[in-house]
């Protein structure tokens, strides 16, 4: 006679430490081409324009740029979650030209990134 | 009753000749403060600086500063102080060299007026072991006793107009 598998359960709550954004810059007059270094550079410059120099010195981290649709994906702690999101919404210009950054997704986990629901594309199928 | 808190920052302005002293005024000193906030904590900190933050008292002889500011936010006002390093004058192009040295955070100006009398007694027995000779000693002694109760007086009656505002 087999046992019966037991059952554990794990409640996370605020498992991570860190948060993940993925965040797209939408420029004014179409594309132009950012280096990462670049990209970076331009949201420091937005906290510390916002929180100054204590808030450019926070941590956060770029772990993928794609310079075609200048989408990124950003690692932050938890604490400076909010901090960063203001200044990345009130940033309003890049080198006199109107810019704005579009967050498209937030989350915990990094792998919740790798699909979002509201990009679905159905199948030519499904659709005709 | 609901009323707002307010955080006292009690501050020694050191300055490298004593004559300095006599160049600060509460615009200044407001006017760097402001400066030096919106460097630390760009314009969020500036935001908060324009609520609630005052310079409320200022002696220019001592160099005493007593700054106003809310509860809710006075570390922010506080952490930028050490980053101060010189005091903009607009009328006279000089700039001073000075540092802010908070000596006491308190609630209301009264318990922040008693720490500043107790701290000025402590000061000054620390000084008097430096006197080596008796002839110093009876100078200092004629010093203190020369202060004259007219001048007390007036201080007293300034001190009671600051703790009416803190009643506000």
């Amino acid at each position: 006679m087999e046992e019966p598998t037991t059952f554990e359960r794990h409640v996370y709550k605020n498992a991570s430490v860190y948060h993940y954004m993925k965040i797209s810059l939408d420029l004014e007059n179409g594309k132009r081409s950012f280096s990462d270094a670049q990209f970076k550079q331009l949201i420091i410059s937005a906290l510390k324009e916002l929180y100054g120099e204590v808030g450019a010195a926070f941590p956060f981290d770029l772990l993928k740029f794609d310079p075609s649709s200048l989408k990124a994906i950003l690692r932050v702690y938890n604490k400076g979650l909010v901090k960063l999101w203001s200044a990345l919404t009130l940033l309003g210009s890049y080198q006199n030209e109107a810019c704005a950054f579009r967050v498209i997704q937030v989350s915990p986990f990094l792998l919740a990134l790798s699909g979002n629901s509201r990009e679905l594309q159905f199948g030519e199928s499904l659709t005709s | 009753m609901v009323r707002f808190k307010s955080r006292y920052l009690l501050c020694e302005v050191c300055v490298p000749e004593r004559n300095s002293l006599q160049l600060l005024d509460e615009r200044a000193i407001h006017h760097t403060l402001r400066a030096a906030v919106n460097r630390a904590h760009g314009d969020y900190g500036s935001a908060l600086f324009n609520i609630g933050v005052n310079v409320k008292y200022l002696n220019a002889l001592t160099g005493v500063v007593f700054i106003r500011c809310r509860k809710a936010h006075y570390r922010l006002i506080w952490s930028a102080l050490p980053f101060i390093t010189h005091l903009e004058d607009r009328g006279q192009t000089q700039n001073v060299q000075c540092f802010f040295n908070c000596i006491h955070v308190g609630g209301t100006i009264k318990t922040s007026q008693k720490f500043l009398a107790q701290y000025n007694r402590q000061q000054l027995h620390r000084m008097l072991l430096d006197c080596n000779t008796d002839a110093e000693k009876q100078h200092v002694r004629r010093a203190l006793l020369s202060c004259s109760v007219g001048n007390v007086k007036r201080e007293e009656a300034d001190d009671e107009e600051g703790s009416d505002d803190d009643d506000e």
